[in-house]
C-alpha cells in the first residue's frame, strides 16, 4: 500500500507545485480586479520562453551553471515588469466594472495578440534548457527515482503560499489589497490609491504566471501553444478552490493533479479528462468552489 | 460599322487568346508547382523540418539538374502545426491553382486520413510523404493517393521482432505512444506480434499521452513502478525529446530495455544512451551499408550537413525519397507520352505500380497503391566519428515479409503466422 501511495502523493504534489503557481495568480487578479483574465497563460508561456532563452545564453555565454537557477526567477521578474502595468494600465483598466463578457472578449483579443507575439519574438520551434534539473540530481522515494528539481519545485510552492498568505495579513500592501478587495467604493473614500493596488495586484498576478511557467522550463521543452493548455487547467483549478481564493487554488492544484496522477495510474484514457471531471462534480455540488463561503474574506 | 470592325477585333482577340491558352495547355509548364506539406512549427517541428529542409534540397538539387523533364520545380510549403482543418483548407486551394501537379501531404498520419476524401474529389496525385497508419487504405480506395513509404504494420511488427531477438526472455512489457491513430495502431500491432510470437507476455502499463504533452512526469514515474523489462513507445518530435529528456535522468533506460520507435529522428537533438533499439521506421537511414555504398545518398548527406549543419534523419530521407518518386513519375509518365507534358491523371496512372529505387532502397507500389519497403532495425551504438550515438547490431527485414496481403485485416493476419515465423527471418547482427 505504501509502495503505491508515495509515489501517488509524491507526483501529484509535484503536479499541483505548477499548476499552482498559475492558478494563484489567476484567482489573485480576478479577486482584487474583479477580471477573469484569459489571457493569463500567455504570462505563464512569456515566463518558460524569457527563463529558457536566459538560461541559454547564462550557458552559453560560459558563465557558472549555478546563475540559472536566479535566472529562472529574474526572467519572471522581467516579464512581470515588463507586462504588468503595462497591460493593466493600457487594456484591462478599461474593462473595471464592465460585464464579464466584455472583460472576457478583451482578455481573449489579448491573448491572441501574445500568442502571435511569442512566435515572432521567440520562434515557432521548440527551447530546452535543463541545467537546473541536471545541477539538482535525483533521489530515491518509494522504489522511484524522483528529481530534486521536482521536489524543489514542491517547496517552493510551498513557500509561495505562505509568502502571500503572510503578505496578505502582516504587510501594509496586502491590508491594503484585502481593503480594495473587501470593498472598493469605501476603500477609495478612505483615500486608497486604487488604481495602483489594481496595477501591482495585476503585476504579482503576472509575475506569479511568469513564474510558474520559468520554473517549469527545467523539465520540459518551451513550444508555442504551451499558455493555452495551462489556461484551461488554470481555469479549472481557480474553478475548483472558488475564484478570488488562494488557499482554494492550492488545495484544488492538489485535488486536480491527484485526479490525473490516478488517472495515469489506473485508467490511462482518462488522463485527459481527469481534471474537468472533478471541476464537473466539484462546481454541482458547490457551485462557488470548495472555498467559497459568503461570509469570509474573499483572498 | 465602327461597332461592327471593334466586334470584330475583340472576337478575334478573344479566339487568338483561346488558341494561345490550348497551345499552352499543351506545352511544358514554367516551373511544376508543388504542395509541401510537414510541421515546421511547434514541438512536433523537432521531426517536421528535417523533412521540410531535405524538400528544399531536393528541389534544389534537382532544379540544379535542370529539374524534370526541363521543368523547373517550385514549392509551396504548409506548415500541419496550424491544425487540420487549415491543413485540408490550404491544400483544396493549392490543388485548386493548376500550377501545382502533385502534393507531397502529409506527414501526420491524422491529417492523411482527413485528405484522403478530398485526393479523391480533386484528382490530384498525392504522395504521403511520412503518414503511417495503415488504415489509410485498409477500408477504402484512394486512386490519387501514394504511400511510397510503408505502413505502420511492417513498422511495429519489425520492433516486436527485433526485441524478442534480443530480449527473448522479456515479459513485462509497457507502452507510451501518443494518443492518437498512429499511437493506437502501433500499439495494437507491437500487441498482436507479442500475442503471435510471445503470448506469456504481458502488458503491464499501457499509457497514451496527448500529442504535445508538456510533461512526462506522472508517466515515467507509472513506468517506473510498472517494473517493465521492455518499454516500447512511438512518441516523436519534441514529444519524443522530452520523454528522454525526463526520462533518462530518472533511470528508466537503466532500468528497462527501451524500444524508441522513431528515436533515430532524434539522435542528434537528445542524448539517447547507448542500448537503446531504434529504427527508422522503413530503410530510411542515410548511412545504413545499402546507402553508404550509394554514391547518391552520400552526396546528399554531405550537401545536407553542410546546409543545415547536422546529417539528415529518416524524416530527411523519406522526403528525399518521396522526390525521386515523383520524379520518376514523371519521367515514365513523359516517356509514355513521347515527350509531352503529363497531366494530373497521367502522372497518378504512372505512379501506380511503379517500382523506385530511392537513396536507402527500393520502393514497391502495389495495387493498393501502399508502398512496399524493408524496415531497418538497430540498438544505438557509439562510434568513432559521430558524436552522438548511431544504429548498431542491425537488422534489414524485408518489406515483404512483414506486410499483410491487400485487402486482409492486419491484426488477424499477424496472429495467423506460424510460431516459427521470427526464426525465418534475418537477425539482429545480420546487416552490416
Amino acid at each position: 500500500m505504501l509502495q503505491v501511495l508515495i509515489p501517488l502523493t509524491v507526483d501529484a504534489l509535484a503536479n499541483a507545485a505548477i499548476i499552482f503557481f498559475v492558478a494563484v495568480g489567476l484567482t489573485l487578479v480576478f479577486s482584487v480586479l474583479r477580471v477573469l483574465n484569459v489571457a493569463h497563460g500567455s504570462f505563464y508561456s512569456i515566463g518558460a520562453y524569457a527563463a529558457a532563452s536566459l538560461g541559454l545564453w547564462v550557458v552559453s555565454a560560459g558563465l557558472p551553471e549555478w546563475l540559472t537557477f536566479p535566472a529562472l526567477v529574474l526572467s519572471a521578474a522581467f516579464v512581470a515588469a515588463i507586462f504588468g502595468p503595462f497591460v493593466e494600465h493600457l487594456l484591462i483598466r478599461w474593462t473595471y466594472g464592465k460585464s464579464e463578457a466584455l472583460q472576457i472578449l478583451v482578455t481573449f483579443g489579448l491573448f491572441l495578440i501574445l500568442e502571435d507575439l511569442q512566435r515572432i519574438v521567440f520562434g515557432v520551434n521548440s527551447l530546452y534548457e535543463d541545467t537546473p534539473m541536471r545541477l539538482l540530481g535525483s533521489t530515491m522515494i518509494g522504489g522511484i527515482v524522483y528529481l530534486n528539481y521536482q521536489l524543489l519545485l514542491i517547496a517552493l510552492a510551498i513557500l509561495t503560499l505562505v509568502g502571500l498568505k503572510l503578505m496578505i495579513s502582516h504587510t501594509r500592501m496586502g491590508k491594503l489589497i484585502a481593503a480594495v478587495v473587501a470593498d472598493r467604493e469605501i476603500s477609495q473614500a478612505l483615500g486608497i490609491n486604487t488604481n495602483r493596488i489594481f496595477m501591482l495586484a495585476f503585476t504579482l498576478g503576472v509575475f506569479l504566471a511568469a513564474l510558474g511557467g520559468a520554473l517549469a522550463t527545467p523539465t520540459t521543452g518551451v513550444s508555442p501553444g504551451l499558455g493555452a493548455d495551462t489556461m484551461v487547467l488554470a481555469f479549472a483549478v481557480a474553478a475548483i478552490g472558488g475564484l478570488g481564493r488562494i488557499e482554494g487554488a492550492a488545495v484544488a492544484a492538489i485535488i486536480v493533479a491527484l485526479a490525473r496522477v490516478l488517472a495515469i495510474y489506473y485508467a490511462p484514457e482518462l488522463d485527459a479528462v481527469a481534471p474537468y471531471l472533478v471541476m464537473l462534480v466539484v462546481l454541482l455540488v458547490r457551485p462557488y468552489g470548495l472555498f467559497h463561503t459568503d461570509t469570509t474574506r474573499r483572498i | 460599322m465602327d461597332g461592327l470592325k471593334k466586334y470584330l477585333g475583340l472576337a478575334a482577340l478573344g479566339l487568338s487568346m483561346f488558341g494561345s491558352a490550348l497551345a499552352y495547355a499543351q506545352e511544358k509548364p514554367a516551373s511544376l508547382g508543388i504542395g509541401v506539406f510537414s510541421f515546421t512549427s511547434g514541438a512536433t517541428a523537432a521531426y517536421g523540418m528535417p523533412g521540410r529542409n531535405a524538400a528544399e534540397l531536393m528541389i534544389e538539387q534537382i532544379n540544379a539538374a535542370g529539374g524534370i523533364g526541363g521543368v523547373p520545380l517550385k514549392a509551396t510549403y504548409v506548415d500541419e502545426g496550424q491544425g487540420t482543418e487549415g491543413v485540408i483548407a490550404d491544400f483544396r486551394k493549392l490543388a485548386g491553382d493548376a500550377e501545382n501537379q502533385v502534393m507531397i501531404a502529409a506527414l501526420s498520419s491524422g491529417n492523411c486520413m482527413a485528405l484522403a476524401p478530398l485526393v479523391d474529389q480533386l484528382k490530384i496525385p498525392t504522395v504521403g510523404w511520412n503518414c503511417d497508419t495503415h488504415q489509410l487504405f485498409a477500408s477504402e480506395a484512394h486512386p490519387y493517393y501514394f504511400r511510397p513509404n510503408g505502413n505502420t504494420v511492417p513498422e511495429f511488427m519489425a520492433y516486436a521482432l527485433y526485441m524478442l531477438s534480443v530480449k527473448p526472455d522479456a515479459k513485462r512489457i509497457a507502452i507510451i505512444n501518443p494518443d492518437y491513430a498512429f499511437g493506437h495502431d502501433a500499439a495494437n500491432i507491437f500487441k498482436a506480434a507479442l500475442k503471435a510470437f510471445k503470448p506469456d507476455a504481458e502488458i503491464v502499463a499501457e499509457l497514451f499521452p496527448k500529442l504535445g504533452a508538456a510533461t512526462f512526469q506522472t508517466e515515467i514515474s507509472r513506468l517506473t513502478a510498472a517494473r517493465p523489462d521492455v518499454i516500447f513507445s512511438n512518441l516523436w518530435g519534441g514529444d519524443l525529446e522530452n520523454f528522454v529528456r525526463q526520462a533518462a535522468p530518472r533511470g528508466l533506460f537503466s532500468m528497462s530495455q527501451a524500444v524508441l520507435a522513431l528515436g533515430e529522428s532524434s539522435l542528434q537533438n537528445v542524448q539517447i544512451p547507448e542500448g537503446v533499439i531504434v529504427g527508422v521506421l522503413g530503410d530510411g537511414w542515410w548511412n545504413s551499408p545499402d546507402a553508404a555504398a550509394n554514391e547518391e545518398t552520400q552526396k546528399f548527406a554531405a550537401a545536407y550537413k553542410e546546409k543545415f549543419g547536422s546529417y539528415p534523419v529518416f524524416p530527411s530521407m523519406k522526403m528525399a525519397n518521396s522526390f525521386l518518386f515523383i520524379k520518376k513519375a514523371y519521367e515514365t509518365a513523359l516517356e509514355k507520352n513521347g515527350g509531352k507534358w503529363p497531366s494530373r491523371d497521367e502522372v497518378a496512372e504512372a505512379m501506380k505500380g511503379s517500382v523506385v529505387e530511392t537513396f536507402t532502397g527500393t520502393t514497391t507500389v502495389r495495387e493498393d497503391n501502399d508502398g512496399v519497403v524493408d524496415q531497418i532495425i538497430g540498438t544505438t551504438v557509439k562510434v568513432e566519428g559521430f558524436d552522438f550515438p548511431v544504429l548498431g547490431n542491425m537488422v534489414r527485414y524485408s518489406g515483404e515479409a512483414l506486410m499483410p496481403p491487400v485487402g486482409e485485416d492486419p491484426i488477424e493476419w499477424i496472429g495467423k503466422l506460424p510460431a516459427d515465423f521470427p526464426a525465418s527471418l534475418p537477425q539482429p547482427g545480420s546487416y552490416k
